[in-house]
């Protein structure tokens, strides 16, 4: 807690959207609410969704290093760097890669424990429990460095190959995470679709992005009004039988229906404001000294990657 | 099932773009057909609503969660290139955004879920329905087999592009440089959390949609099923006559099917039955003393096999030298198929136009 409260201070975003469940005591000490079923949960999530995007229009406004760098350089060195990393054969590279992205973070101004367990928070650690049988022989055959049992007087355990492995894949995860939300936390949403738009992706594409991300926060509202409505009028604990899944099948039938109205409504908003299928931008990007030195960086960065990596040998 | 990145090489990315690019282009032309300008709209909100329905994770007892992904729903009700396009930005989102699915991941991701789920899906579920009423009770439970065909297709596809990796990258001392589970750990794991959750849920909320919207808003499922009639109506004058068979599409339907089906290969143990060189018999096994003099003169009557053991490089590349021969070998099944479709459809042809000769001759 005392994490997050020194991250809303930093940024803007209110205090009541921080608190995972509104009029009770933070700490827990006070009361205790039945916890819910997972769709509840889920719904309940909405919040931190918002949450998590408000937070990156937060960051991404502060003056740091990489805010101050155009948004296609930045989203092609991304590029090159996760290909670089995906790579690597060696886990020093990979770990050399991500005290880079730290250090980066650092000069950005993001809170950098904040920026560790959005990376390390589910992806990395998911996999490290999904890549934990492969240590074993029974998947990895290899040298084994600790043996655990024997199997028809053959030694069984952790092998150095599945030992590598692990360490090889979940350091790959961490480092790729981290150069994305690297990009997200310090480029603006809309900067960044703008910067898609100019490194070749489709302009239909990025008219559908952005007005899709306009519309899942409205959709999402109405999915919990929906919700609500019916725990409102439900008497006792909710079941899960034929009645749940006859109403998950109609909020979304009925979710699909406004879904199909808002869109004819908004496409004649659109028309009568003078849409006729094209989009124009208003901003148009220009590199600096500063851009050009990121670019050079990156592919220095880049190239000390795959060599560091090719010296260290496989 | 969103892959992050680092769990598939760049070289298996790179395949994933190949598929997914051609298949947003033609989605784009397609839907601009159908929808003419209204489509920025529709698809904007049908990938928002994408968005929310992959958003719900159903934790699975192995730990993980899995999750709907809607991908049928759309395909159902505005055909499946529209489901293409909203189901590759929900997850262009996930991917940019929340980091849920990486970035160099992104055209595997796509091809799984947003190309190949929505097809599989939507062809189960034509193939159920058939022609019954818009409000047939079968066109709901077709839905619902068409969503969990649809997500266990995808699921499965994961599984493969998984199953493939430790065999292809691992370094010197055999350590799998990416994903180390190998295909017989990765279907399992991957077909059961799909095949007894994921795919119920899926299957639930797209026939649940369907079942709703017969009751509720008939409309909007009649935007893609123009020829289908209605309760009450007269059957639509739907073109009668015999469906044209395109060679094109058969034959890259046929290489399509091939290049999934490969991976299978790696599972099967042991050499093909019949297929060993006749210095590797095991003569005494047959009760003989030599090697028939029928099959050492035959063997190896044809010396100039371009791909000679599958490789062209005489081992000094043997994996490039594989995909080569194996592309190739693709490449000119599919063509074979080409031709004889064509020839098919030719010979069709011949007979339809005498036929029509003869009663024209007869009357």
């Amino acid at each position: 807690m005392s994490e997050q409260a020194a991250v809303s201070e930093r940024v803007q975003v209110p205090q009541w959207l921080l608190q995972p469940e509104l009029g009770m005591c933070p700490c827990g000490c006070v009361g205790k609410r039945k916890k819910g079923s997972y769709l509840r949960k889920t719904l309940n999530g909405g919040a931190g969704l918002l949450r998590q995007v408000m937070f990156s229009d937060d960051t991404a406004r502060q003056d740091g290093l990489l805010q101050r760098i155009d948004p296609r350089v930045k989203f092609l060195s991304v590029i090159v760097l996760l290909v670089a990393a995906g790579l690597a054969r060696n886990i020093a590279t990979l770990v050399a890669v991500y005290a880079v992205t730290l250090a980066l973070a650092a000069a950005s101004r993001l809170p950098v424990g904040f920026f560790v367990k959005r990376v390390w928070l589910f992806v990395p650690i998911f996999t490290g429990i999904m890549v934990l049988p492969a240590t074993l022989s029974v998947v990895t055959h290899g040298d084994v460095v600790l043996t655990l049992w024997h199997w028809h007087g053959r030694a069984e355990g952790f092998t150095s190959q599945g030992l590598t492995s692990a360490g090889l894949i979940v350091s790959r995860v961490a480092v790729s995470i981290s150069l994305v939300v690297l990009l997200t936390l310090t480029t603006p949403w809309v900067r960044l679709l703008a910067a898609l738009r100019s490194v070749g992706v489709p302009r239909i594409f990025i008219l559908i992005i952005g007005m899709a991300y306009r519309y899942i926060f409205l959709l999402l509202n109405t999915v919990t009004d929906m919700y609500q409505a019916r725990t409102s009028r439900t008497i006792g604990a909710a079941k899960h039988d034929g009645g749940a899944r006859a109403f998950l099948g109609a909020s979304g039938g009925a979710l699909f229906g406004k879904a199909n109205q808002l869109s004819e409504e908004v496409h004649q908003a659109m028309t009568a404001r003078g849409y006729r299928g094209d989009a124009k931008t208003l901003q148009s990007f220009r590199l600096r000294g500063l851009d050009i030195a990121a670019a050079l960086c990156c592919a220095a960065l880049a190239a000390a990657i795959l060599i560091g990596d090719h010296v260290l040998g496989s | 099932m969103h892959i992050p990145d680092g769990y598939l090489s760049p070289q298996t990315c790179a395949v994933g773009y190949v598929i997914a690019v051609p298949a947003w282009a033609v989605a784009v032309r397609r839907v601009q057909r159908v929808v003419r300008n209204r489509h920025v709209p529709t698809l904007a909100v049908l990938a928002a609503v994408s968005f929310l329905v992959m958003m719900f994770n159903i934790p699975i007892p192995d730990g993980t969660t899995a999750h709907a992904i809607g991908a049928t729903i759309i395909a159902i009700l505005l055909g499946p290139w529209a489901a293409v396009l909203a189901v590759s930005v929900a997850l262009g989102f996930q991917a940019l955004l929340f980091g849920d699915g990486g970035v160099l991941a992104f055209g595997f991701n796509c091809a799984n879920m947003a190309v190949l789920a929505p097809f599989a899906g939507y062809g189960v579920y034509k193939l159920i329905a058939g022609r019954s009423e818009l409000t047939a009770p079968r066109r709901a439970l077709a839905a619902a087999a068409g969503g969990y065909a649809g997500i266990n297709a995808a699921a499965f596809a994961a599984a493969i592009e998984f199953g493939v990796q430790p065999d292809l990258f691992h370094n010197s001392a055999g350590a799998p440089l990416y994903a180390p589970y190998h295909l017989d750990q990765t279907i399992p794991a991957m077909m059961l959390a799909h095949l007894t959750i994921a795919g119920i849920a899926e299957g639930i909320l797209t026939g649940g949609v369907v079942a709703y919207l017969q009751r509720a808003n008939v409309p909007l499922l009649r935007v893609n099923h123009a020829g289908v009639a209605a309760p009450g109506e007269k059957p639509g004058e739907k073109p009668a006559g015999p469906r044209r068979v395109r060679p094109l599409y058969v034959a890259l339907g046929a290489v399509a099917v091939m290049a999934v089906l490969t991976p299978l290969g790696l599972l099967a143990p042991g050499g093909a039955f019949g297929e060993d060189a006749p210095e590797d018999l095991d003569l005494h096994k047959y009760g003989l003393s030599a090697v028939p003099s029928g099959l050492n003169k035959y063997n190896g009557f044809w010396h100039h096999a371009l791909f000679n053991g599958y490789d062209f490089t005489s081992d000094a590349h043997p994996t490039i030298g594989y995909i080569v021969s194996a592309v190739v070998g693709i490449a000119i099944v599919g063509a074979a198929i080409f031709l004889i479709t064509m020839a098919v459809r030719w010979i069709a042809a011949r007979r339809g136009a005498s036929r029509r000769h003869e009663t024209v001759e007869q009357s």
